[in-house]
C-alpha cells in the first residue's frame, strides 16, 4: 500500500532523515515510533505530499506521491501534529468545508459530515464555534478531518499529544475502533500507545530506522538478552574494560558510578560479569538483573550515549 | 472548480464578518459620505454661475472622478489589510497543512484566495456605487464613463488584491504581510514617477505604460482602452501567478 523507498530529507545541512526504506500493507497498523526530533513527522508529511524529499521516493498503491500529488492526497487522511482548524469557524461548517476540499461529492456530503461527526462523538459540540473547544475536542475536530471522504489510509502525528488522561484513552479507544477500514500509520513517543494499537511499529531514531517489527517479534528479538544494572564505589571505566572482555556482551553504559550492562541471557555470562567486576576491585555495590520490555527496547534503540560493542541486532 | 469555491466562500465569509472588515467599511462610509455631500454642493454652486454664462460642468469629471480617486486611495490602503490573512495566518495557524494535503492544486489555492479577497473588495465597491446611484434620482448624466471608471477600479483593485496576496504568500507574519503588500502597491503607483526622471523618450514612454496611474487614468475619462484592460488583467494575473509558484514551492522546498 505504502512503499518508502531510500528517502532523505535534509535541512540545510541537518539531515532530518537519512535513506529511509520500509512498506506498509494494506489494513496494517503501524506505529511510527522515536524520540523528539527523530524524523517522524518530517517523514509522515513527506507521505502525504505536504513537503518533497532531497531523494528518494515514496508510492502509494503504485502511484509516486510526487507526479501525481493530486491523486495520492485523495487516498490520505492526515491528522497533523497541531490540528488544522478555523478557529471561527463551526464545527460542523468547518467539516463541509473540508468535505468540499476532498472533492466529496455534494449528494454524499452531508453523511459523510455525519458519519465523521459520529465516529469522533462531535455530535454535542457540532455547532460550536472551535476556537472555543478545548484542545481535546480540537484534536476530534482534527481527525474527523482526516476521517471525511473514508480515505483509505490515515497518517496520526501524535494524536494524543496534549490530551488529559482521560481524553487519552478515548482518543486510544477511537483509534482502535478505526483498525480494519484503514491502514493507519500513527506516530507517537508514548509506548504504551502502541502497545495499545499497533500491529508493528517502526522505530527511529537520528533519521534512520532502527527496527521495524511486529510488537511480539520485537518482544522475541530482545528476550534474548538481559540487562544488569550495576553499582560500583570507584574506577567505573576499569569495571568496564573487565566486563566488556566478558563473552555476549552487547553494551555497557556508563551513568556516574552505575554501569548499565546489555548481553545475552546465559548463567554463565552472568557469572562471569559478576566475577570480573569483583576482580576488577572496583567495589561492588549492587547487581540487578532487570527484565526487558518494550520501554528498555525502545529507550535502548534509541539511545544515543551508548557505547556500541558490536550493533543493535 | 468545487473546491476553489469552497476556499473562497469559505475566506470571504470569515473575512466579511470580521471586526476589521466591519471598521474598514463603517470608515470607508463615513469617508465617502463626509467629501461627496461637499462635492455634490460645490458642484452644485458652479454648476448655477456657469450656467447664468451660458456654460455647463462635466458632473463625472467633477464629482464622480474624484469620489472614485478616494475610493481608489482608500482601498489602495484597505486592500493589504484584507489580504493579509489570507495565506500568512493559514501558515501561522498551521491551518496551511489542511490546504497543502488535501486534494487540491496550488492554482485552485490561489485563485480561491484571490476569488475571496475580490469578493469582499466588491461589497466596498458597491458601497461606493450607491453615491453616484443616489445621484441618479436627481440628476441626467451619461452613464458609459461611470461604468467604465467602475470597471477600471475593480481591475485596479484585483491588481491590489493578487499584490497583496503574494506578500502574504511570503511571510507567515500578518503585519509584515499587510505591510508588504502596501508597499509593493505603492511603488506601483510611482513607477509612473520615474516617467519625469528620463530624457530619454523611449524610457519615459516605457514608464508611463507600466504605471499603473495612467492606465487608470483612461477608464476614468471613460474610454475603454484594450491595453489598459489588457495591462490590468496581466498585472492580475503575474502576481496571483507569483503566488501561486511560492504556494507550489513549499511542496518541493
Amino acid at each position: 500500500m505504502i512503499e518508502v523507498k531510500n528517502l532523505t530529507k535534509n535541512y540545510g545541512d541537518r539531515k532530518a532523515i537519512d535513506t529511509l526504506s520500509f512498506k506498509v500493507s494494506k489494513g496494517e497498523v503501524v506505529g511510527f515510533l522515536g524520540p523528539n526530533g527523530a524524523g517522524k513527522s518530517t517523514t509522515m508529511k513527506i507521505i502525504t505530499g505536504y513537503m518533497a524529499p532531497t531523494s528518494g521516493s515514496v508510492e502509494v498503491d503504485g502511484l509516486d506521491v510526487f507526479e501525481d500529488p493530486v491523486e495520492v492526497k485523495r487516498k490520505i487522511g492526515y491528522l497533523p501534529e497541531i490540528p488544522p482548524v478555523y478557529g471561527d469557524m463551526r464545527v460542523i461548517d468547518f467539516l463541509k468545508f473540508c468535505s468540499r476540499l476532498k472533492g466529496v461529492p455534494g449528494k454524499t456530503m452531508n453523511s459523510a459530515v455525519a458519519s465523521a461527526i459520529e465516529k469522533t462523538s462531535l455530535q454535542d459540540v457540532q455547532k460550536r464555534m472551535i476556537q472555543n473547544l478545548s484542545k481535546g475536542y480540537k484534536q476530534r475536530v482534527g481527525l474527523a478531518q482526516a476521517l471525511i471522504g473514508d480515505p483509505e489510509i490515515l497518517i496520526l502525528d501524535e494524536p494524543t499529544v496534549g490530551l488529559d488522561p482521560t481524553q487519552v484513552v478515548e482518543m486510544r479507544k477511537l483509534i482502535s475502533s478505526l483498525r480494519g477500514n484503514h491502514t493507519i500509520i500513527l506516530s507517537t513517543h508514548i509506548l504504551p500507545e502502541v502497545q495499545a494499537n499497533c500491529d508493528r511499529i517502526i522505530i527511529i531514531n537520528n533519521g534512520s530506522i532502527v527496527a521495524s517489527e511486529t510488537l511480539a517479534d520485537l518482544a522475541q528479538s530482545q528476550s534474548g538478552t538481559c540487562r544488569i544494572g550495576v553499582q560500583v564505589a570507584r574506577d567505573v571505566e576499569k569495571a568496564k574494560s573487565k566486563v566488556s572482555l566478558v563473552e555476549g556482551v552487547k553494551h555497557i553504559l556508563i551513568n556516574g558510578m552505575r554501569l548499565d550492562i546489555e548481553m545475552s541471557h546465559s548463567s554463565e555470562g552472568i557469572e562471569a560479569v559478576a566475577t570480573q567486576i569483583v576482580e576488577s576491585g572496583s567495589g561492588l555495590l549492587e547487581f540487578r538483573i532487570e527484565s526487558s520490555n518494550l520501554e528498555e527496547i525502545f529507550i535502548k534503540l534509541t539511545s544515543e550515549k551508548e557505547t556500541s560493542m558490536g550493533g543493535v541486532q | 472548480m468545487r473546491a476553489m469555491f469552497a476556499i473562497a466562500w469559505k475566506d470571504f465569509r470569515s473575512l466579511v464578518s470580521s471586526p476589521i472588515f466591519f471598521v474598514i467599511s463603517g470608515l470607508f462610509c463615513c469617508l465617502l459620505s463626509f467629501t461627496y455631500i461637499r462635492q455634490i454642493f460645490d458642484f452644485a454652486r458652479r454648476s448655477m454661475v456657469l450656467a447664468h454664462q451660458g456654460q455647463g460642468v462635466n458632473i463625472h469629471m467633477s464629482v464622480f472622478a474624484s469620489h472614485l480617486s478616494l475610493v481608489n486611495l482608500i482601498l489602495l490602503l484597505a486592500i493589504p489589510v484584507f489580504t493579509m490573512r489570507a495565506l500568512a495566518e493559514e501558515k501561522k495557524m498551521r491551518t496551511y497543512d489542511l490546504l497543502l494535503t488535501s486534494p487540491i492544486t496550488a492554482t485552485q489555492i490561489s485563485f480561491g484566495k484571490f476569488l475571496a479577497v475580490f469578493m469582499s473588495g466588491m461589497v466596498l465597491l458597491l458601497i461606493a456605487a450607491i453615491y453616484p446611484l443616489g445621484t441618479a434620482l436627481f440628476a441626467d448624466f451619461s452613464w458609459g464613463p461611470l461604468i467604465s471608471s467602475f470597471i477600471g477600479l475593480a481591475l485596479l483593485m484585483g491588481i491590489y488584491i493578487a499584490i497583496g496576496l503574494f506578500a502574504s504568500s511570503v511571510t507567515s507574519s500578518v503585519i509584515l504581510a499587510a505591510f508588504l503588500g502596501m508597499v509593493l502597491i505603492l511603488s506601483f503607483w510611482f513607477i509612473g514617477q520615474g516617467a519625469g526622471f528620463s530624457d530619454d523618450p523611449v524610457l519615459s514612454a516605457f514608464f508611463e505604460h507600466v504605471s499603473v496611474g495612467q492606465q487608470f487614468v483612461s477608464f476614468l475619462q471613460g474610454t475603454l482602452k484594450l491595453t489598459a484592460v489588457v495591462y490590468m488583467l496581466s498585472a492580475i494575473a503575474l502576481f496571483v501567478f507569483l503566488t501561486q509558484r511560492v504556494v507550489e514551492s513549499s511542496r518541493w522546498r
